[in-house]
């Protein structure tokens, strides 16, 4: 107990709270009502550990056996105090589980009616959003509106995935066959990661995703780059569109005006997202290269074959996408 | 209650009269072969727990490897497959491999001491359990040597478990295995039911049975009621992949949830069936190592007896994240919070045993209090998720894996190890040497908090379970490698047990009975004790009844000693055959169907010389224990209990999937309700029959015998003709097990009681096949009887089906 005190203290006063993935960064209203009833579990339980450790404690100095002491008192029980000791939790309790109750109750509300719909497809091993109001499909990069409620249903055409941005809020399941959702207002602009909470296969590690919350201006200057049609590559990425136009890549990715395969990501903006294979690696050419050459090295089981390119039409290829922004 | 039926003819299964002490007993006790076919309680309890740490150890490198793998950001010393298999099989492993028969290891050596009993109820039953589980394990581990482990989490999550996503034989080797270690839990469970509740000494009250024997009972209940539904959900899962059924095809209208319910309706009492046997443990330990009595015993008890009974109604809280609405989770929520009510009484009660006593820091107390500091971490930790808005932050993360490792080794693993300590010498004959078992404790104390407590802190910053690569950003290297170097140090902790054990069993101290001045029965007779466990069987006074024997006044006359015959088991190698055939059934549905058949047949074979290697041994005829009632027919009572579960999760399963599926035919365009209303006024009148039958065994008609024995098996297989009949009708008209969600739950439903009616009328056959050769007397009445039963349940099911399914639309 002692060390697991000594670790505790040293875990509370030496570590940081601010990774990218923290449950105790509240950045939206959710995350925020979790945090509220999280913060009194926590000190409801520490007190209760410290009055246990202190009993113990007392018990290890004061009660050890002496060499020709006399059998103890043999104590058979207490009513009083076990009455009190049945009745003293139950009363801890009644504090937790008010404040639980109200939350879950305010957490599962219908969403607001101005909410911004965001369709959440999980899949094996990669995230899609849609916006059917404003449609835009998207993949691994979710930009939302700062201070706008969203409305986020989940959807699951393979397994069982869980979306999870843990300073956004609570995570949820994503259930092929059931429609679940999430409601949340992010309130402060910045990058929050996440990452499937849900063992998902092979490649469930390698599941993660972005959330931008923008500023209402910078989402709406990201909304029209999504909606723009592609400028005409030249040169290099010239060859890679062509590449790409010809080769098995269309049969599973949809890039506006181009190609419109379901299997795999949207690329239409794929040179606009920081990230590749779903949180995975930084979105740039090398990557891209190396990725197009062997995805399955780098991302182990994913569904996306390596299609027997040279390196130099897979760099022409990944010239055009990271230009597609 | 208790005592009133005495100990008249002992319940074992015996090879005959050994006539008073220190005759001949039984089969010599040595030899490989003598292990292979003990029947003896105590060495099947030993075997029990050589497997498990032989269990602990595979599980343990296990994980070892997994903590290697996460000591840093983006390391590859396993692929992402096999991280995967190695967290699901270090699951499964730890708690159907180590912890469990861990437990099973002092149910079978110590429960039938603490009670004053000679053995169990069901001596082979009881070999029966421990081969059935002996291989089941083999035949999970045999998966590594096909290059096949199971990869999809030990709790095994449908639909990635479905043959679409787990093509290879991974996930059957996992759901096969977790069957045939089910049916072992389940014999175990009945007979443990049987043997503390009706092989108690005279005197021996439920109120005076010690803390250990009763969470022993409450594990068996759960046991006996939390694995039907899991049973059933992987009997589904069998299906789909071997039989094409659709219960988890979402694109046939299934429903994800179901999985996770039935797995949660057994999960979540499973913990309880992992860390009940520590509380018992602990429960006894504190007392002896504090020489005062457990404090407010009855309260204790009762506390566990509710947490068991408050473990079937929490499931949900392990899907707070699934999305069941915010009216379930708020149910659930203040179900599970209840249950920390009894809990926290426990820690209480231990802490007030403790307080005034005299403390004798032996390494067994440093366990048990060990387990008392770390298990508050781990049920605290607890409380924090079962508020559904902390648990949608927490579950899934390692703040979770650090709280149920708190549950599982500073709970479950430390009382284990108390137990080991405590209870060693009466088990050897020697003792552990004190010095390496505290610094063996203390390896394990430190190095398992600096493998575990840092991992609340690395899931309140946000990493997943289940994960077998992270990113450096993400802020979770340094606790992780912290983690690791823990992990290692609890591997140096076990290592040190392992010596202790080895230089003990060579050269330990001679230990005496009663070396810590103890307050059981168990303490009564030499260590290790006789063959027979006691030479007489001791009368029983109160609760601590071997203390107040040393110590106290007694109050008023205690109840005269049995005087009995002893009778010791015959060693039957029948267990480890049926076990075999049952692993052969498992092994021949991944390879070829001529091994099923094999595997049916030795089992078959088996089971059969099994029920008559003791047929009409004048001794084994009378089976009557301290309830006053047969042996048998309590298990099958029990059994049926069990039964009830599994049948109401098939027909809550046929009901849930009502209309739900997508294609026809439907029930009311197929479903004859004319014919099998026919059919069930045959299985109704077969009870009748089987009424007559009993009756007439019971007053010795032989002929009336026969005949109604052969009447009732007439009329089951009339049942059965029906049966085969609408089966092969809907087949006609379309409906097959694969057509849809309706076909798939139909006819397994009504398939499985099928089954059931075809193994009550073999069983009525065996009966009538010994009635013909005028082997069943009187005497023999109540294994018709018990057969009677089952028959009779069978049919009241089949009410249950057909009004369910037929009659309402």
């Amino acid at each position: 107990m002692r060390s697991a005190l000594l670790l505790g203290a040293a875990a509370l006063g030496g570590c940081a709270w601010d990774g990218p993935m923290s449950t105790v960064r509240a950045r939206s209203d959710f995350a925020r009502d979790i945090l509220y009833v999280y913060g009194i579990i926590t000190w409801a339980s520490v007190a209760i550990a410290l009055v246990v450790f202190a009993a113990l404690g007392v018990v290890l100095l004061r009660f050890r056996e002496k060499p020709g002491a006399p059998l103890p008192a043999q104590t058979h029980g207490h009513t009083l105090l076990e009455i009190a000791w049945t009745v003293a939790p139950a009363l801890v309790l009644l504090v937790i589980a008010i404040p639980t109750i109200q939350v879950i109750f305010r957490t599962q509300v219908a969403p607001a009616a101005q909410a911004l719909d965001v369709t959440v497809r999980g899949r094996q091993w990669w995230w899609e959003f849609r916006y059917p109001s404003l449609g835009v499909v998207t993949a691994n990069e979710l930009h939302l509106p700062a201070g706008r409620p969203v409305a986020l249903t989940l959807e699951g055409p393979d397994v069982i995935h869980s979306f999870w941005v843990p300073q956004l809020g609570g995570k949820r399941d994503v259930i092929p066959g059931r429609e679940n959702r999430l409601t949340l207002v992010p309130d402060r602009p910045g990058e929050y990661w996440g990452q499937c909470a849900e063992f998902c296969g092979a490649s469930h590690a390698n599941m993660g995703l972005r959330v931008f919350v923008d500023t209402p201006e910078a989402f709406a200057r990201w909304l029209a780059a999504q909606r723009a049609t592609p400028a005409e590559p030249a040169g290099l990425a010239a060859e890679g569109k062509a590449l790409y136009a010809r080769s098995a890549c269309v049969g599973c990715h949809t890039i506006r005006g181009v190609s419109a395969g379901v299997l795999g990501p949207d690329l239409t903006t794929f040179g606009s997202r920081t990230t590749l294979g779903a949180g995975l690696l930084p979105n740039t050419i090398e990557n891209v290269t190396a990725w197009i050459h062997d995805p399955g090295a780098i991302k182990p089981g994913v569904k996306m074959p390596p299609l027997g390119l040279t390196e130099p039409q897979a760099r022409a290829i990944a010239t055009y996408l990271t230009g597609l922004r | 209650m208790g005592h009133a039926g005495g100990m008249r003819g002992h319940a074992s299964a015996q090879s005959g009269d050994v006539g008073g002490m220190g005759g001949h007993l039984g089969a010599p006790h040595v030899g490989w072969r003598s292990w292979v076919t003990t029947v003896d309680h105590k060495r099947i309890g030993i075997l029990y727990g050589v497997s498990a740490f032989v269990f602990l150890l595979v599980g343990g490198i296990e994980a070892l490897l997994i903590r290697l793998q996460l000591a840093g950001p983006g390391q590859a010393v396993v692929s992402a497959q096999g991280f995967n298999a190695l967290f699901t099989m270090h699951g499964t492993t730890m708690v159907f491999l180590a912890v469990m028969p861990a437990n099973a290891a002092f149910f079978n050596y110590i429960v039938p001491l603490m009670i004053g009993a000679r053995d169990v109820a069901f001596p082979r039953l009881n070999a029966l359990s421990y081969w059935i589980f002996f291989f089941g394990a083999l035949f999970l581990n045999a998966s590594f040597l096909v290059g096949a482990p199971p990869d999809a989490g030990w709790f095994g999550y449908a639909n990635l478990t479905s043959k679409q996503f787990s093509p290879g034989m991974n996930v059957d080797f996992w759901l096969l295995s977790l069957l045939v270690l089910g049916v072992s839990s389940m014999i175990a469970a009945v007979n443990f039911i049987v043997t503390i509740l009706g092989m108690r000494a005279p005197g021996m009250t439920l109120m005076r049975m010690p803390v250990f024997v009763w969470m022993t009972l409450v594990v068996q209940f759960l046991i006996v009621l939390a694995f039907p539904p899991v049973t059933v959900g992987l009997i589904f899962l069998m299906f789909d992949r071997f039989f094409g059924t659709h219960f988890y095809d979402v694109a046939a209208g299934g429903d994800l949830h179901l999985w996770q319910h039935l797995f949660w309706i057994f999960g979540h009492p499973e913990v309880y069936i992992l860390i009940l046997p520590a509380f018992g443990i602990v429960s006894e330990v504190l007392p002896t190592f504090a020489r005062k009595p457990l404090f407010g015993a009855p309260v204790v008890i009762y506390s566990g007896v509710l947490i068991g009974f408050f473990g079937f109604g929490v499931w949900s809280h392990h899907m707070f994240a699934a999305g069941m609405g915010p009216v379930a989770d708020a149910a659930f929520s203040i179900a599970t919070m209840l249950i920390a009510i009894p809990t926290g009484i426990k820690i209480f009660n231990w802490l007030a045993t403790l307080w005034g006593g005299a403390l004798r820091m032996t390494t067994a107390m440093h366990f048990a209090i060990g387990l008392v500091g770390l298990f508050t971490i781990g049920g605290l930790s607890g409380i924090m998720h079962a508020s559904p808005p902390v648990d949608l932050q927490q579950t899934d993360t390692y703040f979770v894996v650090a709280h149920f490792h708190y549950v599982l080794i500073g709970g479950s693993l430390f009382g284990i190890f108390a137990g080991v300590y405590y209870w060693w010498p009466k088990m050897t004959g020697r003792f552990l040497d004190e010095r390496l078992g505290k610094l063996g404790f203390w390896l394990l104390f430190v190095a398992f908090n600096a493998a575990f407590f840092p991992q609340h802190y690395l899931g309140a910053i946000g990493m997943p379970r289940r994960i077998y690569t992270y990113a450096a950003g993400t802020g979770w290297a340094f606790w992780n490698l912290v983690s690791t170097v823990g992990a290692f140090g609890i591997a140096v902790g076990v290592l040190v047990f392992a010596v202790n054990a080895w230089r003990s069993l060579r050269a330990g101290a001679p230990a005496p009975a009663d070396p810590w001045d103890g307050r059981t029965l168990e303490w009564r007779t030499s260590s290790p004790p006789p063959v027979h466990d006691f030479d007489e069987i001791p009368a029983v006074s109160g609760r601590d009844t071997f203390w107040r024997e040393k110590y106290g006044p007694r109050r008023g006359a205690p109840p005269a000693p049995a005087h009995d015959h002893v009778h010791l088991p015959a060693p039957s190698h029948w267990p480890v055959v049926i076990g075999l055939g049952i692993a052969l059934l498992a092994v021949g549905a991944l390879t070829h169907l001529a091994v099923v058949a094999l595997g049916a047949l030795v089992a078959v074979v088996g089971v059969f010389r099994f029920a008559l290697e003791h047929h009409r041994t004048p001794a084994h005829a009378q089976q009557i224990g301290s309830l006053g009632v047969d042996h048998r027919k309590v298990a099958m009572w029990v059994f049926l209990g069990s039964e009830c579960f599994l049948f109401g999760t098939l027909i809550a399963t046929y009901l849930a999937y009502r209309g739900r599926s997508v294609v026809g035919p439907y029930p009311h365009e197929i479903l004859n309700i004319p014919v099998t209303t026919l059919s069930t006024f045959d299985l109704l009148m077969s009870s009748l029959l089987m009424v007559l039958a009993l009756a007439a065994v019971q007053r010795g008609d032989q002929r009336q015998a026969r005949l109604w024995l052969f009447g009732t098996a007439l009329f089951g297989l009339i049942f059965l003709g029906f049966q085969a009949f609408e089966f092969t009708t809907f087949v006609h008209e379309g409906l097959t097990l694969q057509q849809n969600l309706f076909g798939s739950t139909f006819f397994v439903l009504t398939g499985f009681h099928g089954g059931h009616v075809t193994v009550g009328v073999i069983w009525l056959l065996s009966l009538w096949v010994l009635a013909l050769r005028g082997r069943l007397a009187p005497v023999d009445a109540i294994k018709v009887e018990v057969a009677g039963l089952y028959w009779h349940f069978v049919d009241v099911v089949w009410i249950a089906i057909f009004t369910l399914l037929y009659l309402i639309p």
